[in-house]
């Protein structure tokens, strides 16, 4: 029963996970395999500096409210 | 332009949808398999935000029962493109702007839920001086987690014959021309110079990505998927955008500086030769011109001032990138510079040699203009009078064509390096073969210059 229960817990997992984020989506192109893996790699490298540029005005107004706070 | 009736030759990969041709009008037919995506174009506000912002190509749904085949979902008809070009007979600076619109408008689909499926640059189009996309069916449904499936495709498109013109050799577009889908990311990084290993965008989107693209040859992507969160996608077209703009192509300076100072002839003929050609364009009145040996365009702004749809072709990509750029940064609308060597036209490519259209099934045009042209073909190109005729007779309707004779300096420059084996390149003989295909309608000759400048109507067009 336990066993059961348990391999049904997975079951419905896989299942959850298949349907958030689908395995394989139909495209017409081929997009590659190793494009596939690459874009995702590099992405996540890019993403640090692409954030630095996203809040670059937020970092700012941090920083220097930080250091206005100092001088007070 | 002419198309043939029926499905076209380049719309058969994508089985969303295709465009046919009927009774002239051109459409496209969406099939049932795109409904959903279709659908949420409309309903998400991203087709009426690309098209009214000018991305993308416009399109009035018609009545279904004109589909070509079963299981249509829509029929619509786009607006039309004068001209269609392709993207190895582009300056540098038109396929950048390409580019860049391409990864424009998968941000704004990111939006709208929406992302391009394909990142082909034969999807984008020049329309009044500015890229547009023109297929509508290059949006789905965007599954949150999932990679650009068209990052591949852009980087072969886009990224990869860019960086070779900016870094090795502007010839190199051509590589375009061979390679249907995109210049091999292998072939890139290899042509590339070894310096480039040290720019980052070019190191990571072509060295390594080669790299990746070898090593998973031969393992199906389903193994290999893992989630892309939606910030780290945004970050990917950030990186390719900034590849994109760093690249940047200029001709060597004195080559660059000297394209308005390549005429032989005084002010006052200068000036004399573009009042006729003015004068002879508005006594044919044309529906469109192309300018062969256009140069910097000068003579062609005559048509495209006139708000005449006009192509300025020209072998020397400098010159044509100088022409892009006064184009775009003037809004001029009615003027598409592009590359071509006229003795060596673009080739029927891809299945069938039909898939993209060679220049010659993409004409007849309405009227050329070949100013200082002949005597390149026919001394620099060994081409003889007759044949030269024979090909403007079928590739216009009408044409303004000058004549310069052998004691022009400029000719005087070709032969000076050859013996001269043209006899019959005289007036007489090229009236005499021009004549076998076309009427002369006025013949004037340059003022200041021992030019001559025909006005002539093609026999073969005639009537038609």
């Amino acid at each position: 029963m336990n066993l059961l229960s348990k391999t049904m817990k997975m079951l419905v997992l896989a299942a959850a996970s298949c349907l958030l984020f689908p395995r394989y989506a139909y495209c017409y192109i081929d997009p590659g395999t190793g494009s596939y893996v690459f874009q995702i790699v590099i992405a996540a490298f890019v993403a640090l500096s692409f954030a630095v540029k996203v809040y670059w005005q937020k970092i700012r107004q941090f920083v220097g409210r930080l250091f206005s706070k100092k001088e007070k | 332009m002419t198309l043939p009736e029926g499905q076209q030759p380049g719309s058969f990969r994508d089985p969303s949808g295709f465009l046919f041709r009927h009774d002239g009008v051109l459409y496209r037919q969406v099939n049932a398999a795109y409904q959903e995506h279709y659908d949420l174009l409309l309903a998400s506000g991203l087709y009426r935000r690309l098209s009214g912002e000018g991305l993308l190509v416009g399109h009035e749904e018609c009545d279904l029962r004109l589909a070509r085949t079963p299981g249509a979902y829509k029929v619509l008809r786009p607006d039309l493109v004068p001209f269609i070009s392709y993207p190895h007979e582009w300056c540098f600076s038109q396929l950048k702007d390409a580019a860049l619109l391409t990864l424009n408008l998968q941000k704004i689909a990111l939006e709208h839920g929406m992302s391009l499926k394909d990142a082909s640059a034969y999807n984008v189009q020049f329309l009044h001086g500015r890229p547009l996309l023109i297929d509508t069916l290059s949006f789905e449904k965007s599954p949150e987690g999932r990679p650009w499936v068209a990052y591949r495709q852009f980087c072969q498109h886009f990224l990869a014959p860019l960086a070779l013109i900016a870094h090795r050799d502007v010839r190199l577009n051509l590589l375009s021309r061979l390679h249907l889908d995109g210049v091999p990311l292998d072939l890139a990084g290899s042509l590339l110079p070894a310096r480039t290993r040290f720019k980052f965008s070019l190191l990571s989107h072509i060295h390594l990505h080669a790299r990746s693209q070898k090593r998973y040859a031969d393992k199906p992507v389903r193994s290999q998927q893992r989630p892309m969160s939606r910030f780290a996608l945004l970050a990917l077209l950030n990186s390719l955008e900034t590849a994109v703009k760093k690249l940047h192509w200029r001709p060597s300076g004195s080559e660059w500086a000297e394209y308005y100072g390549h005429t032989n002839y005084s002010d006052q003929a200068g000036e004399f030769k573009e009042k006729l050609v003015g004068e002879f364009l508005l006594s044919l009145s044309p529906l469109h011109v192309w300018d062969i040996g256009a140069n910097t365009g000068v003579f062609s702004r005559l048509a495209s001032q006139r708000n005449i749809p006009t192509v300025a072709l020209d072998i020397d990509a400098a010159a044509v990138e100088k022409n892009y750029l006064q184009c775009r940064d003037s809004g001029e609308k009615f003027l598409l510079p592009l590359v071509g060597d006229i003795t060596n036209p673009s080739p029927g490519i891809g299945w069938e040699n039909e898939e993209r259209q060679s220049l010659l099934q993409r004409c007849p045009v309405d009227t050329v203009m070949a100013l200082a042209l002949v005597h390149h073909l026919a001394i620099a190109n060994n081409l003889p009078l007759a044949k030269i005729a024979d090909f403007f007779s079928r590739f216009c309707r009408n044409l303004i064509v000058e004549f310069i004779p052998k004691s022009d300096s400029q000719v005087q420059l070709l032969l000076a390096t050859r013996d001269d084996i043209f006899p019959d390149y005289h007036v007489a003989g090229f009236e005499k073969e021009f004549l076998r295909f076309f009427t002369i309608e006025r013949r004037e000759a340059i003022a200041h210059s021992e030019r001559i400048l025909y006005a002539m109507r093609s026999k073969i067009h005639a009537g038609k």
